[in-house]
């Protein structure tokens, strides 16, 4: 080749390879949908129900517990030996709750205390063992961890929205039943649903470990479970409008209507939900020293005050407290 | 002189094709060209001729190559000031500020319903920092594709984040502990996705700067390489023309070698004084700066999940992260960790007493930490939460004082490593300035010397 020819190749080919540019414009990085904040620990569908809710076998009435002590100890003075002495030892009541669940047990941001009807419980326990219902350490825990932490012994009692099943009474001791709550639904103000049974394929929030997941499968034509950690992240999901009602107690629901007025609680009240003080199983003691405690409560006059300050306003007139029954 | 004819009657013929050969090297057939610089080769003229056009290339092409490689090189070193080292602060500073948004959310948390002014202006602070940070950290991250993922999710993920903690702080206003949720829905975020993509970030951002200081630390082999065989070529010219013609000294080509051997010697200079300063930078600023800022991150983590244990009443969670960002940064019985490392590697007299500081605060912070847990598992939560946001009266002691002393003496020992940092790097980039241009200047006056003083000795063969 010669310099010639050269000169005339060399412009062919810076040619071409002006003709072969394919630069396109610069990538803007369009965005054209973005993944919502979640909260933490979710799990949503197959996963938010681990176990599938195989039905109960029959316990009888798993809301039988021990009777009380003919005579209550004095406060200050527990009788020598038993689970109540160790506490007083100690010098404060170890009490698994719930700090996110607006009327049953929530921290109130104004001076950091936790408050509403379940903590009003602890503080009668505490009340009965010292004369002081101060002397509380709270463990605020989740759903999930009230039966581990009964069993591991790391706490003296739950007090946080315990509903007594047949199953549950397999692993821990419950006082006797101090609440009667109701399970219901909590949807936007503006949605169609009206009942359990319009909740198909919806997306359905609760707290991983609760039992209203497990139920809602039961149904035919499932929704879509998800689960969190607590139920105040179930109102920020419904807020968000990640998940399309909140399935739970009655009690739970109301707590939600409270702090949210654009949502409303719908369906009839399915399966009873009594609620019990959940306390491990080796301190039988204990169990008939509290249902001592919330017999006091239901005949002096303190749990109708806890019902009207906490909840009257929201679940209607203050009806007479549930019954004990006992299974000795 | 009769050595010198009897080649002189040989090269006439051979003198033509050799110059012919110069003048159209692209019209010979190679065997022919071969063959004609074999015959050129042969005699004195003809070796003459090929070694001063050797040494003209030679010196050209080393002093071109120098040229680049030492231009390269000093645009590396400023490259490492005013691109690396600011970049990688600047994401080092977006996971710092977005971590002390978090802490202090959870800390306006604990503190009451409506967030108190400091709190709320360290947060805003926080957050335009992070903000103005992610723009710096954002301009230089073209062609490094790995950037794109965390520099997207970062600055979509802020706007996401600073609008929940607005929501959880308008519920709390309200009394509502939804407030809580909102602000663990925002906690969740950050610890999840906007963390991890500012670790990302930095850990890229840092890899270029050591990469960077690596290429500007490294031996110029390719010039050095040619310097060495310019030289050789020189000394053995010089020694053919000696034997030749007799004569001692050839002016031209002594020019030639003293400026090949200057320019040697100015770049060997210049070379290892700007490898040890740019190695100091690195040793003495960006490698103590890292660490350091490794030691605030992982305090201001612990600090976050101390707060958040009693945010939480309990979380085993956090006190076992706690536990171990602790003993991360002052070793299991606070005199080892990464804060006496750093302490042992310092060099810097300044750093070194500001690391002192701030093993001392940490101390303290630590002993008081331990104070509040005692008080948490003795039942009393109000004092552990006056220890730890320094709420109390004086005499319970303040965590959150002895925690702000580490800060700012990590704080101060991070911007003295940046100061020593800029000062190496350059006094470096100086040893550098006039050499690119130096070079070249010494290597075309030695490819002029040789071939003056080898065609005054080629005159002689007319």
């Amino acid at each position: 080749m010669n310099r010639r020819s050269l000169l005339p190749a060399l412009g062919l080919a810076l040619l071409l390879a002006g003709c072969a540019s394919t630069t396109g414009p610069v990538d803007l990085a369009t965005v054209h949908s973005v993944a919502p904040p979640v909260p933490g620990g979710i799990a949503v569908g197959k996963a938010a129900v681990p176990t599938p809710a195989a039905p109960s076998p029959s316990c009888g009435d798993p809301t039988a517990s021990l009777r009380p002590p003919a005579v209550m100890p004095t406060p200050g003075q527990m009788p020598a030996g038993s689970t109540m002495a160790k506490i007083q030892q100690r010098g404060f009541l170890v009490a698994g709750v719930d700090q996110n669940t607006d009327l049953f047990g929530y921290r109130n941001p104004a001076d950091n205390k936790l408050e509403g009807f379940d903590i009003d419980m602890v503080r009668d326990v505490a009340q009965a063992i010292f004369g002081d219902p101060n002397k509380v350490v709270y463990k605020a825990i989740s759903s999930a961890q009230r039966i581990p932490s009964l069993e591991a012994g790391s706490i003296d009692l739950v007090a946080r929205t315990f509903t007594i099943t047949c199953d549950r009474i397999k692993q821990v001791a419950f006082s006797t039943v101090y609440f009667q709550a109701s399970r219901q639904v909590l949807v936007p103000l503006d949605s169609s649903v009206k009942s359990f049974a319009d909740l198909a394929h919806k997306r359905v929030c609760a707290t991983t470990g609760s039992d209203s997941l497990g139920q809602a499968q039961g149904t035919a034509n499932a929704p879509v479970p998800v689960a969190v950690n607590d139920w105040s992240d179930c109102l920020v999901m419904l807020q968000q409008g990640e998940v399309d009602a909140v399935s739970t107690d009655n009690t739970i629901l109301a707590g939600m209507v409270a702090q949210d007025p654009n949502t409303k609680i719908v369906g009839d009240s399915l399966a009873a939900e009594p609620y019990g003080i959940g306390i491990p199983k080796a301190n039988q003691d204990f169990v008939s020293f509290v249902n001592g405690v919330l017999q006091e409560v239901r005949s002096n006059g303190s749990w109708v005050t806890s019902y009207q300050t906490w909840v009257k306003d929201r679940l209607g007139p203050t009806p007479a407290p549930p019954q004990p029954t006992y299974s000795n | 002189m009769s050595i010198a004819s009897g080649q002189q009657a040989v090269q006439r013929p051979a003198g033509p094709p050799a110059l012919g050969g110069a003048a159209m090297p692209t019209a010979a057939p190679p065997a022919d060209l071969a063959a004609g610089l074999r015959r050129t080769a042969n005699t004195t003229p003809g070796r003459l001729s090929i070694a001063m056009m050797g040494l003209v290339v030679l010196s050209l092409l080393t002093g071109v190559i120098g040229l680049a490689s030492f231009t390269g090189r000093s645009n590396t070193i400023a490259d490492l000031l005013t691109h690396r080292e600011p970049v990688s602060t600047a994401a080092q500073q977006i996971y710092r500020s977005l971590s002390d948004a978090d802490a202090t959310a959870a800390d306006a948390f604990l503190t009451s319903a409506v967030m108190p002014a400091t709190l709320r202006a360290r947060y805003q602070t926080d957050i335009a920092q992070a903000g103005s940070a992610l723009a710096v950290a954002a301009t230089d991250s073209a062609g490094v594709g790995a950037a794109t993922a965390p520099l997207a999710q970062l600055s979509t993920g802020i706007p996401v984040y600073t609008g929940l903690v607005e929501r959880a702080s308008a519920n709390n206003a309200l009394g509502y502990p939804i407030g809580s949720a909102y602000l663990r829905e925002a906690d969740s975020l950050m610890t999840s996705t906007l963390l991890p993509a500012a670790q990302t970030l930095y850990a890229i951002d840092t890899q270029r700067l050591v990469d960077a200081q690596d290429s500007a630390t490294s031996f110029p082999w390719f010039p050095a390489l040619l310097g060495v065989a310019l030289l050789v070529v020189l000394i053995i010219t010089q020694r053919f023309v000696r034997r030749r013609t007799n004569r001692v000294v050839n002016v031209g080509l002594l020019v030639a070698t003293i400026g090949v051997i200057v320019a040697m010697l100015w770049s060997t200079t210049a070379i290892v004084l700007e490898t040890v300063h740019v190695a100091d930078g690195r040793s003495s600023g960006s490698d103590p700066g890292a660490t350091l800022a490794q030691i605030r991150t992982k305090a201001l983590q612990a600090r976050t999940d101390e707060m958040l244990t009693l945010v939480a009443r309990g979380g085993a969670d956090y006190t076992k992260q706690y536990n171990g960002f602790v003993t991360d940064i002052a070793g299991t019985d606070g005199s080892g960790g990464l804060l006496a490392q750093v302490h042992a590697n310092s060099s810097d007299d300044t750093t070194t007493r500001q690391i002192e500081d701030a093993t001392t605060a940490a101390k303290s912070w630590f002993d008081l930490h331990k104070k509040a847990v005692t008080a948490n598992s003795a039942g009393d939560y109000p004092t552990a939460v006056a220890i730890t946001l320094g709420s109390g009266q004086a005499s319970q002691g303040n965590e959150a004082a002895a925690f702000d002393r580490v800060d700012s003496a990590l704080e101060q020992a991070i911007g003295q490593a940046r100061v020593d940092f800029a000062n190496q790097t350059g006094t470096a980039q100086t040893w550098l300035t006039a050499l690119p241009i130096g070079v070249l200047v010494l290597l075309v006056a030695a490819a002029a010397g040789a071939s003056i003083g080898i065609w005054q000795r080629l005159r002689e063969y007319r």
